[in-house]
């Protein structure tokens, strides 16, 4: 089966600093990879590569979505190509009530594919069916767009609209952090409920935990802006005993 | 109102009250003349400069009707017809000869045509729209009273062209209520008004400029009495050259009052936006509340936005704060709305609609704040070039 994402040697930075030091990384449909590392090697610079962040530049390499080459794509277009990002750090937007954006950017997307967009009253049913999953209360649909929410229920909101885009691949980037147990469970339910033949995950995380409850099919830890060493989820727990010391040594002498 | 004196002795037949009375009203304007940058209420407002700019801003017409509204349409300076319901009296404009130390006022009192004179009693059912319109330059005095316990919605609806000098002094008594909603689209204007708050009474002033060379919306809001509240915001859409001034005087002369003050500017290409914002506690003015806040959204390295709150404190038991935040559109949250699949134009919308929606979410009525909503919508896609989203 042909690949979701395929990228090959890519090579990307920021104010002209490389971050990214020939990274590559093969998912197919119905995978999910768990990109782990220490704090620094590149984790979240790939996410923004992936998705489009202004600033960014590719120096050489390719990244390349269902063989659509994502580098000339801007954000919005490769979020309609089916591209989804979980922020680790979600942003507020004051004045913006979350149904209000969570309308605006499905019908975006629905516009973008060529489909017809979703009536008022087929977007409220739905809007609540996913929230009450994800265990929100309808009042969170009416808040301002993360506005005085608290860092779980910031991480719920990414999921949600991950559920309600259902994107083809969706990367998470550490959304385990700041979350309890119990709004991990949830969250996790939220992500593994919307695990599918056909669609890709790549789950970025520190730590091992968030791995307990979403199983991934493959591990690659990163170091340094490569892949250093891939491996099933068993390398997870390996290196939640010893640590990532070794491949940041391995990598600075490499 | 570059020639005062001629314009006086053309229309001053017309004119109602005591002609000597405005004679030296005049006289005392004509003395100092428009108020100039040497003095500090107007530093960052240059009258005689902006009021030779062109305005070129276009005027929609807000759809208040769906609202059933009381009207009181001034065209050219004339109120065309009184408004007619039960809790309202309106008394023929009579001209009170006041001078006073200031000459914007002064102008005014010698060369007010007209204006609405209103006292309102009960809770108004209808909200009360008063529309300047015309393209002459005009002066108007309007005053309204509402009785204690009295309930309104009064709007300022501004769509002249021409240049205006308007006065509203504003009295509410024991416990009554009003929100006063300004638009200002074009033309030039100083607006001057004056608030006496009674016993317990709350005001809230919601004011939108969406254009006009010159927009000066002065307010002086004094509580006589215990326990009174007050709010006033502003939201300025700002293009081309145009020009917004808020500058609030807030003297809290009575123990137990509160105000809220907050002012969102989004400035585009060469606008400018200014807010000069004095709260003054009293002495025995105790458990005092005054808060201030200014924001704005530069859309252009050519704008300008000036903010200057000042607290003056001679009560010890108070709680008084002011915050200023400027800063350009958030590039993290555009890309957060692109990474959802909103076109750049779209995302823009949102972060901008939604920097006003915060000034607009304090109209209580929301018939009315959806009404001013379109209006704003519309503002933000003909002046910022972006699209408007769902």
């Amino acid at each position: 089966m042909s690949a979701l994402l395929n990228i090959d040697n890519l090579h990307a930075g920021i104010d002209g600093k490389p971050i990214l030091n020939g990274l590559s990384l093969s998912i197919r449909p119905g995978e999910v990879h768990a990109i782990m590392g220490p704090n620094g090697s590149g984790k979240s610079t790939l996410s923004y590569v992936l998705s489009g962040k202004d600033g960014y530049e590719v120096s050489g390499g390719d990244m390349m979505f269902e063989g659509q080459s994502l580098a000339d794509m801007a954000p919005e277009e490769r979020a309609i190509a089916g591209l989804f990002l979980a922020f680790q750090y979600p942003l507020e937007i004051p004045g913006v009530t979350n149904m209000t954006f969570l309308k605006t950017s499905l019908n975006a997307i629905l516009r973008g594919r060529g489909e017809d967009e979703m009536d008022a009253a087929s977007f409220l049913r739905l809007a609540r069916e996913k929230s009450r999953a994800l265990g929100m209360n309808d009042e969170m649909l009416k808040r301002q767009l993360n506005v005085g929410f608290s860092g779980g229920e910031k991480k719920r909101n990414e999921i949600l609209q991950m559920v309600m885009l259902e994107p083809k691949l969706a990367i998470l980037d550490e959304t385990d952090s700041g979350l309890d147990i119990d709004a991990l469970k949830t969250v996790a339910e939220g992500v593994n409920a919307l695990r599918a033949p056909d669609r890709g995950m790549l789950v970025i995380t520190h730590y091992q935990r968030l791995l307990d409850f979403i199983k991934p099919d493959v591990v690659h830890v990163m170091a340094a802006g490569r892949i250093v060493k891939s491996g099933g989820a068993e390398l997870a727990l390996e290196l939640e005993k010893s640590g990532y010391a070794e491949y940041v040594g391995e990598t600075v002498n490499a | 109102m570059l020639d005062a004196q001629s314009y006086f002795d053309r229309i001053s037949g017309d004119l109602s009250g005591d002609i000597a009375a405005r004679a030296s009203a005049l006289a005392a304007a004509e003395a100092v003349g428009l108020p100039t940058r040497r003095q500090e209420a107007w530093h960052y407002t240059d009258v005689a400069r902006l009021l030779g700019k062109p305005t070129d801003d276009t005027i929609e017409g807000v759809d208040f009707a769906a609202l059933n509204p009381l009207m009181a349409v001034f065209d050219n300076g004339r109120l065309e017809a009184a408004p007619n319901a039960q809790g309202l009296t309106v008394s023929p404009f009579q001209h009170d000869g006041a001078t006073a130390n200031n000459a914007v006022l002064n102008y005014n009192a010698a060369l007010a045509q007209d204006g609405l004179v209103a006292e309102l009693s009960g809770a108004l059912a209808q909200p009360l729209v008063v529309t300047t319109q015309g393209d002459e330059s005009v002066h108007l005095h309007h005053k309204i009273i509402l009785a204690p316990d009295a309930k309104a919605v009064l709007v300022d609806n501004h769509m002249s062209q021409g240049y205006t000098n308007a006065r509203f002094d504003i009295a509410l008594g024991a416990g009554a209520e009003l929100t006063l909603i300004r638009v200002q689209q074009a033309g030039h204007q100083i607006g001057t008004s004056q608030i006496k708050l009674s016993e317990n009474a709350q005001v809230k002033t919601i004011a939108l400029v969406t254009g006009g060379a010159l927009a000066r919306h002065e307010a002086n809001v004094e509580f006589t009495a215990r326990g009174g509240h007050a709010e006033l915001h502003s939201a300025v859409l700002g293009r081309g050259e145009n020009h917004a001034d808020f500058t609030y005087v807030i003297d809290h002369k009575a123990a137990e009052t509160t105000s809220n003050t907050s002012a969102y500017n989004v400035l585009d290409a060469a606008s400018r936006g200014v807010f000069q914002g004095k709260v003054i506690v009293r002495k025995d003015a105790q458990h005092v509340d005054a808060q201030m806040q200014t924001r704005a959204m530069m859309l252009s390295e050519g704008a300008e936005m000036d903010a200057k709150p000042e607290l003056e404190i001679y009560a010890d038991d108070v709680a008084c704060a002011h915050g200023s935040a400027i800063g350009e559109l958030d590039r993290d949250a555009l890309f957060f709305l692109r990474s959802r699949g909103l076109d750049e134009g779209s995302a823009r919308y949102l972060l901008v609609a939604g920097f006003i929606e915060q000034v607009l979410s304090h109209i209580d009525d929301e018939a009315m704040a959806d009404t001013l909503r379109a209006l704003i919508a519309q503002k933000i896609s003909a002046q910022f070039s972006v699209e408007g989203a769902a």
